[in-house]
């Protein structure tokens, strides 16, 4: 297994350029902004392998690694840079199972307890830990999930569930989050500004309400984005709902065309003039842009994205305004934001329509896995077998 | 003549360990490492391909914090982010003898950092602003010399109003702050105010025009508000220029569809000289908040804005410079026959449509009485608080509102 990222690479997540080794700031746009997939280096300390697992946030990236010694690498921000090494093993990370990751806290579950890390300061001792009992039953759970309840990602650390809920997975963003039950029932509380919790409307949830659109349909992944949620039905189809500012849920996203052509017309040299008073051009359709097009900015309701006939959806995950999706045949699809690369199209220009990312397709990779970081994306393939 | 860049580096530190970045812990590491980045890059040789990188990832980052939670519970901290990329952008943008196109980007960025940043550096932005602004104008003078016709604007003439003399808010000239207090203010009654504003430089010195407000503020963004009513379906709020919104919704250069107004916004903050034009009416000192509670917002926009019935929290004085406006009044004893909206959202405003209201979902509103008037040039309508008010403008209309306690 191999990982490749693309997207936001400021402090050297994806990868490290000498300038950042030097301390000196990067010129190169393509070194900050990753747009084609980019292999993860490793070495023999902390090379990536078969049972290597990726976590990120904005300005680092935690590789977890589960064969015999058990341990969590950092890279980004504040790692220990030199030209050999990607990324810093964390010492105290030894025996652990599991991670999450926050821009301010690392959170570790050890088979015996959970412990958080303050990534702000260095201390000798985790800044908050809790034990936990062995679970004698049920599958493993993985983090935000710990025994009676989840760890969030500012103080109070643990918040206890109903277990009523029988939470299988759960996803968090800064204000809302999404549980997905073991019957495959989905549950969302927190801010509904956006329509992010798929209810119908716009109110704040306090405690785990059922998307009632959802009922009887079980589900077997759920994800969160910012302003955006998404699950995968246990048939693999997609559904999708929040906030399509930037078409990060692959509907047509009128602020999105909007924003390219304003771009194009800047590149163009034509931007919107003012001080003569002319004005600036109508608002008529944008080419492609079918005169009847229903725009989406909010979507109250989980909506059925088609994003290939044929497949099916095997994992999803969002970044902070994007998604990426894996079918089973292979194929990574990405949308939503782009400006930082974090599509892999090898360009930086956003889209409201998934698109498969054909850097995979044409070195014959099978894409299986996918972990969105805020603004970057990394992606776990093996090489397809010729057959 | 000095360029640009001479003059905003004039109102920057002189060097980058006078350049202040401080921030609560809520503003993570990484997130003022970005940031001094950018600081460097102010100080010492870069591309501005990278400044203006550098620039907009703290605008971005900034950006999704802004909108992340309700707009009063965001952080100050992360509004303040927000400015510091506006300024690191605005001076990658004026670095290297900038285009007429970048020099009105580097206004906007001005702009969004005075609407939605919090203010940094003794408002460097507003600072800075002004520098830009005058480049601006220096640059279209240039333009006008070689184009010396001036537009005229032919401002169409209103029908005339009839207002029922049993129903007339009652009118006063120059009263005593004595008189007021005890006729008006204290019984909560509205009155029109007149000859109080007629030493306004905006109705003296520098009439407020169409022309005038160009060269004050022609390439200022401000907020609009686009729809003919805020509670219809289709509203909504949109960022223009100022010479944007005149063409679009003034002169009706493309046919818009709909009714633009820049209304309920802070333009005199934004834009201190205006703020010189005007001066708050001298009654506001029979209240008991401080100056500084007093909240001044402009409103401009075309003939057929419609501000629907509605009420607020604080004594307005709605002061009318330019235009007239037809203004309704009901009590609020009168409440209960004015169908409230029932959301959380809209309970100050009603739901009947004053003009053509529907008698059989809203059978009360008829019996309800009222005040009317037709507010000219000139004149100030003192509008006693809680009082709901329906405001439709004639013509080409500029009031501004103060709104105190």
């Amino acid at each position: 297994m191999r990982w490749f990222a693309f997207g936001f690479n400021a402090f050297g997540q994806i990868y490290v350029h000498e300038k950042l080794i030097k301390g000196e700031c990067s010129d190169a746009v393509n070194e900050i902004k990753v747009s084609s997939p980019t292999e993860l280096a490793g070495r023999a300390d902390c090379c990536l392998n078969t049972d290597s697992q990726i976590r990120a946030s904005w300005s680092r990236r935690a590789s977890l690694h589960l064969d015999g010694g058990s341990r969590v690498c950092l890279a980004g921000f504040g790692a220990v840079l030199s030209s050999e090494s990607c990324s810093s093993c964390m010492k105290e990370s030894r025996g652990c199972k599991d991670a999450f990751i926050s821009e301010s806290y690392l959170t570790l579950a050890f088979p015996d307890r959970i412990e958080s890390w303050d990534l702000q300061k260095e201390e000798e001792t985790p800044s908050w830990s809790m034990e936990i009992k062995k679970e004698s039953h049920g599958p493993p759970l993985n983090l935000p999930l710990v025994p009676g309840g989840y760890i969030a990602t500012k103080a109070p650390f643990y918040r206890s569930l109903s277990p009523h809920l029988k939470a299988k997975s759960l996803a968090l963003s800064a204000e809302h989050a999404i549980l997905l039950s073991a019957s495959g029932a989905v549950y969302t509380w927190g801010l509904g500004s956006h329509g992010q919790l798929g209810h119908g409307d716009l109110t704040s949830e306090e405690e785990p309400r059922a998307v009632e659109a959802l009922l009887g349909m079980p589900m077997s992944c759920v994800a969160t984005g910012s302003w955006h949620s998404v699950c995968i039905s246990d048939g693999g189809d997609l559904y999708v709902w929040g906030w399509n500012e930037t078409g990060q849920l692959g509907l047509p996203s009128r602020g999105l065309r909007k924003a390219l052509q304003e771009q194009c017309s800047q590149q163009a040299g034509t931007g919107a003039p003012c001080q003569d008073g002319s004005t600036s051009p109508p608002e008529e359709p944008q080419e492609g842009e079918k005169l009847d097009e229903v725009f989406i900015s909010i979507q109250a309701f989980p909506a059925l994205l088609d994003i290939t006939p044929s497949c099916e959806i095997r994992t999803v995950s969002c970044g902070s305004r994007h998604t990426a999706a894996v079918t089973t045949t292979g194929d990574l699809y990405t949308w939503g934001w782009g400006d930082y690369g974090q599509l892999g199209h090898q360009t930086l220009i956003s889209s409201d329509e998934p698109q498969r990312v054909e850097f995979f397709r044409e070195r014959q990779m099978c894409v299986f896995d996918v972990v969105c970081g805020p603004w970057n994306t990394f992606a776990a393939v093996v090489k397809e077998e010729v057959a | 003549m000095a360029t640009l860049w001479s003059k905003i580096s004039a109102v920057l530190p002189l060097n980058e360990e006078q350049f202040p970045l401080q921030f609560s812990d809520k503003v993570e590491s990484s997130v003022v490492e970005m940031l001094k980045r950018c600081r460097q890059q102010l100080y010492c040789d870069a591309t501005s391909t990278s400044r203006m990188l550098n620039a907009q990832i703290i605008l971005d980052f900034s950006w999704e914090k802004l909108n992340t939670g309700t707009w009063r519970h965001v952080d100050k901290e992360w509004r303040r982010v927000y400015s510091y990329g506006c300024l690191f952008k605005v001076a990658a943008l004026c670095r290297e003898d900038p285009s007429a196109d970048q020099l009105l980007q580097a206004v906007r960025t001005c702009d969004m950092g005075l609407l939605m940043g919090a203010a940094i550096m003794e408002n460097i932005l507003q600072v800075m602003v002004r520098i830009l602004h005058g480049e601006v104008k220096s640059a279209e003078e240039q333009d006008e010399s070689e184009h010396p016709e001036v537009k005229k604007i032919k401002i169409e003439c209103p029908r005339v109003f009839v207002i029922k003399e049993d129903s007339a808010v009652p009118r006063m000239k120059c009263p005593s702050l004595e008189c007021f207090n005890t006729n008006y203010l204290l019984p909560l009654k509205p009155v029109i105010l007149e000859g109080i504003i007629d030493h306004w430089p905006a109705l003296n010195e520098h009439p407020w025009s169409i022309e005038y407000l160009r060269s004050v503020a022609g390439c200022r963004t401000v907020p609009v508000e686009v729809g003919s009513r805020y509670t219809d379906e289709e509203w909504s709020q949109t960022l223009l220029t100022v010479n944007e919104f005149i063409d679009r919704y003034i002169l009706n250069k493309e046919e818009e569809k709909g009714v633009g107004y820049l209304a309920q916004h802070q333009l005199f903050d934004q834009i201190p000289e205006l703020k010189e034009d005007i001066r708050p009416p001298d009654y506001c000192c029979l209240g008991e908040g401080e100056e500084d509670d007093m909240t001044v917002n402009a409103w401009f926009g075309p003939g057929g804005t419609v501000s629907p019935l509605h009420q607020d929290p604080q004594q307005n004085f709605l002061a009318q410079v330019v235009g007239s406006k037809y203004i309704r009044l009901y009590s609020p004893d009168d409440t209960d026959k004015l169908y409230p909206h029932q959301s959380q959202l809209l309970h100050n405003t009603s739901q009947v449509e004053v003009e053509n209201p529907d008698t059989e979902r809203f059978p009360e509103f008829a019996k309800a009485p009222y005040l009317e008037c037709v507010l000219q040039p000139g004149e100030v309508l003192f509008i006693p608080v809680r009082h709901w008010h329906y405001v439709r403008s004639l013509e080409l209309s500029f009031s501004v509102s103060f709104w105190w306690s």
